[in-house]
């Protein structure tokens, strides 16, 4: 199969999913067989082709509209790894769904059909070389997910969708602007309406753009794409959104979305930093950023109960620490970044994943009324732990590493204050977590059991994210130290 | 003498103000429809006066998207849910479109000489009318608590962006242009289904009363 196909796949394969569930009868035993196996097609080409760019090869499609690097390949084995193990969960979610009367089997095809788009979207966005199809595509992401975020009916589904459109859509417009202006800076230079908006092309005449425009640009870019991304102060949207939407709506979001737009984020970075402005300013920028983000979120996450809504505010805190790691700069601090984003993918898809269980047990996300998880289900208890444990850095789980290589290379570059506060920030998300961990996990059940254990067809795709968590937490996985060695080499344009 | 290019633009800053101020949803979409018209005629202007044949592609897909159907998807939405005008928005009826205006034209003025640097066509009302049609959609959204006035907010800022876009880079290839339309015909539609289910379950297009979410 050549790239040419592979593309064309890679993007036919969730649209073409998308319209055939939509259109399929409303019978939740095909639905649910064809989204299995769109999601396992979709999953396979993902990873065919990350293992393509994984040694530093670029490829081009569609006069170089459409391009895969390594660094795209980082986010593209999101989409592929961590969006296939939530689809296989989702199954199970929104049958429990059904069942409770929540939603109807309609809804649920609704749901397995926008997932599939809300991924043509993802990858779109990932593979796009122009940087207008790259806003286009983000923009859409937030199009194709509002209904699967607002699925229920009711005031605080509307409202959260509401919400969620507005805000991102105010956002990144923003980030359009950067977007015109970037190629009006650009073409400027280079006298060529096509290649001066491909992001190959800003790059390789990053150093000739004049540097005040792209201060600007940078500027209004972190705006629009650190909306989307859920960085601080704009980041309103997403605990209402994520709390409020189902399960895997969360999971998705949270795992791989935020991640999306903070490509989108890094390919400006990249540009600015590469042009005669310089790293230190985008730099400087991020770490301003990425600290008040994570400040603001362990503020708000110590006074969460709602178990969806704490875990939220982890996703924004998380989102900090990749800003940071971009803050921190270089090449250890570009490889922590990249690694954090694989690292919460499958750690916050594994948590909100997890919330589902625990409502099915306990009908509620309060944790306060729950107790006694590790004898009710202990599986489920488990992975909650693991989850937990991953989130707040301790030693042996993904989110561990990335943090730690953070913290060493601000101390290697002497980034003293920033890194003091970064670890006090981290100490306020240990303790609030670990509260509220106790609180669900042992003691006695405040509210009645609903369901035990869920059953295995549920618990398999999170057992499988919780085996990645501590992979990457313990070896040195060969293939995606390489791949994530020539994304930072693209980056810092090595 | 001010060209026809700058008395269009200026005409583009007054309707964007009316359609902040106007209490009266229908009056409101019209004079959007009326802006939207007026930003098909500058893409016509420019192609004929700077050559830009591509802004005669653009003007048709304007013409049929924004002039025609993104109203009527309003209008339609404003008979069903059988409501007339707005409630009292952020600030007050007189004080907010002051607010607006006053600071978007103050954050034009001080960036506009950035974008004249760059800009495909070096005309400042223009350009200072891009920007603050875009900014009165900001705050559109920020001061301004009906649901319908948000979407009319979104779809000026929209317009703000065009005008930019027209300005500062005609000659991009017509897949963004077309990409750009499409996102925002789709938005519109997707705003206008939560706009009726907001008014549904609220009983009200009065975003301020959604307080369900928080903390």
């Amino acid at each position: 199969m050549d790239m040419q196909q592979l593309f064309i796949l890679l993007l036919a394969v969730p649209l073409l999913a998308s319209l055939i569930i939509w259109f399929a009868p409303t019978q939740f035993k095909l639905v649910s067989t064809l989204h299995v196996m769109a999601s396992m097609v979709s999953s396979a080409l993902a990873v065919i082709t990350v293992m393509k760019v994984m040694n530093g090869k670029v490829f081009f499609a569609f006069h170089d509209m459409l391009f895969i690097d390594a660094l795209g390949g980082v986010f593209l084995s999101l989409i592929g790894v961590t969006g296939l193990l939530i689809n296989l969960y989702s199954v199970k979610y929104m049958q429990w769904e059904i069942q409770k009367g929540e939603i109807t089997s309609k809804d649920a095809k609704l749901f397995f059909a926008l997932s599939h788009l809300f991924v043509f979207t993802m990858t779109f966005s990932v593979l796009a070389n122009n940087i207008v199809l790259m806003w286009v595509a983000i923009e859409a992401t937030t199009l194709s997910s509002v209904f699967m975020v607002a699925l229920h009916k009711g005031k605080k589904s509307t409202e959260s969708g509401w919400k969620y459109i507005v805000i991102c859509s105010i956002g990144l417009a923003f980030a359009l602007y950067a977007t015109v202006l970037l190629y009006s800076a650009g073409f400027a230079v280079i006298k060529d309406s096509h290649s001066m908006m491909l992001w190959t092309t800003l790059m390789a005449h990053a150093k000739e753009i004049n540097p005040d425009i792209l201060k600007l640009i940078f500027v209004f870019a972190l705006i629009g794409y650190g909306t989307k991304a859920g960085l601080a102060p704009t980041h309103t949207w997403l605990p209402d959104v994520h709390s409020e939407g189902p399960a895997p709506a969360s999971a998705m979001l949270s795992g791989i979305l935020l991640k999306c737009a903070i490509l989108g984020l890094i390919r400006y970075y990249a540009i600015v930093g590469n042009s005669m402005v310089g790293f230190e300013y985008v730099q400087t920028v991020m770490l301003i950023s990425g600290l008040m983000t994570i400040f603001i979120a362990a503020l708000f996450l110590m006074r969460q109960h709602d178990v969806k809504r704490m875990f939220a505010y982890h996703s924004i805190a998380h989102m900090g620490v990749i800003a940071f790691g971009l803050g921190v700069g270089g090449f250890v601090g570009l490889f922590a970044a990249l690694f954090h984003a694989l690292a919460h993918s499958v750690t916050k898809a594994l948590a909100f994943c997890v919330t589902g269980n625990m409502v099915k047990i306990y009908g509620t996300r309060d944790m306060t009324k729950m107790g006694g998880l590790i004898r009710i289900a202990p599986i489920t208890a488990i992975l909650f732990c693991i989850s937990i444990c991953s989130l707040v850095g301790v030693p042996g789980f993904a989110i561990f590493v990335s943090e730690f290589w953070m913290i060493q290379e601000s101390f290697n570059t002497a980034l003293y204050l920033p890194v003091v506060l970064f670890i006090i920030g981290l100490i306020i998300i240990f303790i609030a977590d670990f509260s509220h961990f106790f609180l669900a996990t042992f003691g006695e059940s405040k509210s009645k059991i609903l369901s035990h254990e869920v059953e295995w067809s549920a618990n398999l795709p999170l057992i499988g994210l919780a085996a990645l968590i501590i992979i990457f937490g313990v070896f040195s996985v060969d293939g995606w130290v390489t791949l994530l060695n020539s994304a930072v080499k693209i980056i810092v344009a090595a | 003498m001010i060209d026809l290019l700058s008395i269009l633009s200026i005409a583009m800053i007054l309707t964007s103000l009316i359609v902040f101020g106007l209490r009266n949803y229908k009056a409101a979409i019209l004079t959007y429809g009326l802006q939207t018209a007026l930003l098909v005629s500058i893409f016509l202007l420019l192609s004929t006066t700077h050559l830009a044949e591509q802004l005669c592609t653009w003007a048709l897909i304007a013409f049929f998207t924004k002039v025609l159907f993104i109203p009527i998807i309003l209008l339609r939405l404003v008979k069903k849910l059988g409501v007339v005008s707005e409630d009292e928005p952020v600030g007050g009826f007189f004080v907010s479109p002051i607010i607006a205006i006053s600071f978007s034209l103050a954050i034009a003025m001080s960036v506009y000489p950035i974008y004249m640097k760059f800009s495909l066509i070096h005309e400042s009302i223009p350009l200072i009318a891009s920007i603050t049609i875009f900014m009165i959609g900001i705050f559109g959204f920020i001061l301004r608590n009906s649901v319908i006035k948000q979407i009319l907010a979104y779809c000026m800022f929209e317009n703000g962006i065009h005008l930019s876009l027209a300005l500062m880079a005609y000659n991009s290839p017509e897949i963004a242009e077309l990409g750009i339309l499409t996102d925002a015909i789709f938005a519109v539609i997707i705003m206008s289904v939560l706009a009726q289910r907001f008014h549904h379950y609220f009983g009200s297009l009065d975003v301020s009363k959604a307080t369900e979410l928080k903390g």
